[in-house]
């Protein structure tokens, strides 16, 4: 004992505690350490936190029938009132001044998987991961989900959403039917071939039509794919592509566009994930993996200029070193996120997305080359990732960014959120905007309000009948959001 | 009290300290964003000052280190007034610098109470941090930041002057 109470009393014992206790405080120290949408007490934002607004009330249950009372009462008494999911969309869409704001992450159950009709019925405040977990067991995966898992099914249904996927088109196609509460406080059961078309404004409707509460999604089987990388140059990718497209073994792809001073907008790599006719119902749904490594080294991209060339030059050994590897399409669907988070007082990363016709891609990258510097180290508006999606001709719903075969660019950039600094962002930003419209492009909505009401108006020729029918089907304005009230009211 | 500087030096480290602190408290609920992390950054300090308190007990010399100690602490304030704090891996930073001052205050405070002036300064301590918080309550345009590294020179140049006088035996 006596030997136990010496050992106990040498210095060196409390240094290393001290140490040990210092590296559990450093491998625990969150990367994402900011407060943001809902769980603010003051005001809400969403997650860039820009707009912020004072709300009257956020309301959680899971209950259908107290959902229904809210909404009939908001009709009769003038009531607002937003939708919210995990509040990634970066434009005031899940909340309104002084409005009630519908908490949906408790409608987070998955009802019941169709194994032999591959299909999903799944509450609406679910994420992607929950019917992941769901469905991997019986060999079945999502037709066509996000990049990542953690959004909720209303709320990328709303947004109409897009991932890797390149065969089975928008998101809102796999919707096989939807219970909705409409304006009016009914709960419907709508389908594709409903004469009302409600899923025509629902879908890719930013939550003006009514509160979705289920779903019943599409599947298709849990393939195991090969993954094939390759470096190209920019003005290759067409031809790529466009063979890609031909070729029925690929099931998705995505590429990345380098935004580093040395090779900008000049070389791009691309990854396809090739059928290897096999169908999984074994392998794990993976966790995210490395995080801390990838975000300091998106970190030192964010540094710019031979950083910036640095983390590519580290993102394309990264991509030589997948080629081949094989993985399943759950798997493939369900990317890191955590990793992006970008924590520094008076700035913020926000998203924008540009989508061009196939056909136009190179011009429309040789033409912005003129927009952006390529080495943006000492400027405010920085670029760091481009990264492009295909999405495939929407003709089902009625605010559709893809009239036709699309190419979808999705820019990660970071400004200052001073005055000058964000009129300088809106700029530029309103710059490249009339550039994709110039090539026959449109923009994508559920970002931060860059756009003009003009721009707005040309992206999307079709929001006199949007709005027409939501003052038809919601005429005591009972959906509204930050959104609404700036480009649609 | 052979040494002047003995008597009191430790009093404007006691006193600054403490009137610091409050500045210090802002700087590391700013870079810690968290209430998890500020706590674990307090609890980090508190070990730390254990070990240092440790460490001087079991010293077998009667040579002390102190005039080191202020030069260190002097350094670590320094660095923070300096530091900007809208860098997102500062909090990393902050963990070391939690080390290394809990350790220099515990190794400083364990010096502090063998010395005789200990107890005859308490009440002087007390009375001149009343007034200084006082004074403080009136100086609104000042960045914390500002007074950090003015505290923090200030440590600095009384661990020179301690480490001169030292040398020179008073």
């Amino acid at each position: 004992m006596e030997r136990i109470t010496e050992f106990a009393k040498k210095p060196w014992l409390l240094g290393v505690l001290v140490c040990v206790f210092a590296i559990g405080v450093l491998w625990n120290i969150p990367i994402e350490k900011r407060k943001y949408g809902l769980s603010q007490s003051n005001v809400t934002t969403d997650y860039t936190g820009l707009l912020p607004e004072k709300v009257e009330q956020v309301i959680k249950t899971d209950d259908y029938r107290e959902l229904q009372k809210i909404v009939k009462q908001a009709n009769v008494q003038g009531q607002h009132i937003s939708i919210a999911g995990l509040q990634h969309s970066q434009g005031g869409h899940t909340y309104y001044k002084d409005g009630i704001v519908l908490d949906m992450k408790s409608f987070n159950k998955v009802l019941h998987v169709d194994e032999r009709a591959k299909t999903v019925h799944v509450q609406a405040g679910a994420s992607w991961e929950d019917v992941q977990e769901a469905i991997t067991p019986y060999g079945l995966a999502l037709k066509v989900t996000q990049s990542q898992s953690i959004f909720t099914i209303g709320g990328s249904l709303s947004v109409n959403a897009h991932g890797r996927d390149i065969r089975f088109g928008p998101m809102a196609s796999t919707v096989k039917e939807m219970t909705l509460l409409t304006p009016t406080g009914e709960i419907k059961t709508v389908t594709k071939e409903d004469q009302d078309e409600w899923m025509r404004y629902v879908l890719g409707g930013y939550g003006l039509f009514g509160v979705i509460l289920d779903v019943t999604l599409e599947l298709t089987e849990n393939d195991v794919y090969t993954i094939h990388t390759e470096e190209i140059e920019t003005d290759e990718y067409e031809e790529y592509f466009n063979n890609l497209l031909t070729n029925e073994k690929t099931a998705m792809h995505y590429a990345r566009v380098s935004v580093a001073p040395s090779s900008f907008l000049d070389e791009m790599y691309v990854i396809d994930y090739h059928t290897t006719g096999e169908i999984d119902t074994e392998t794990k749904l993976k966790d995210e993996q490395g995080v801390r490594v990838s975000k300091m080294a998106l970190d030192i991209g964010r540094q710019g200029g031979v950083l910036e060339d640095l983390f590519w030059k580290t993102q394309k050994l990264y991509i030589h070193s997948i080629d081949g590897d094989t993985i399943t399409r759950n798997n493939a669907m369900r990317s890191e996120s955590t990793f992006m988070e970008f924590t520094k007082p008076a700035h913020v990363e926000i998203l924008q997305e540009y989508f061009v016709p196939v056909d136009q891609y190179e011009e429309y990258l040789e033409e912005l080359k003129k927009l952006l510097s390529p080495d943006d180290k000492n400027e405010d508006f920085k670029v760091h990732n481009i990264t492009v999606r295909y999405a495939a001709k929407d003709e089902i719903t009625s605010l559709n960014y893809a009239t036709e075969d699309m190419l979808g660019l999705v820019i990660l950039i970071q400004h200052g959120l001073k005055d000058a600094e964000m009129k300088d962002a809106q700029e530029i930003i309103q710059k490249w905007t009339d550039l994709t419209l110039n090539y026959g492009g449109t923009y994508y909505l559920p970002y931060y309000r860059y756009q003009t009401k003009e721009q707005f108006q040309r992206s999307y020729p079709e929001w006199e009948a949007f709005k027409f029918e939501k003052e038809q089907r919601d005429s005591n304005e009972v959906f509204v959001n930050m959104f609404y009230e700036y480009y649609i009211k | 009290m052979k040494i002047k500087s003995e008597r009191f030096i430790p009093l404007v480290v006691t006193v600054g300290q403490v009137a610091i602190f409050p500045y210090y408290i802002i700087w590391l609920k700013q870079v810690s964003l968290t209430f998890t992390l500020f706590a674990w950054l307090f609890a980090v300090f508190s070990f730390s000052a254990a070990w240092g308190y440790r460490v001087f007990q079991v010293k077998k010399t009667t040579k002390t280190a102190i005039p080191i100690v202020y030069i260190g602490m002097g350094m670590v304030y320094l660095l923070v007034g300096s530091m900007n704090e809208t860098h997102g891996y500062l909090v990393y930073g902050a963990v070391l610098l939690q080390i290394i001052l809990g350790f220099l205050q515990g190794y400083f405070r364990a010096w502090h109470v063998k010395q005789k002036s200990y107890h005859i300064q308490a009440v002087s301590h007390y009375l001149i941090v009343g007034f200084t918080m006082i004074g403080l309550s009136f100086v609104k345009v000042i960045s914390p930041t500002v007074l950090i590294t003015l505290f923090g020179s200030v440590l600095v140049g009384c661990g020179v002057w301690a480490f001169w006088k030292k040398e020179q035996g008073d």
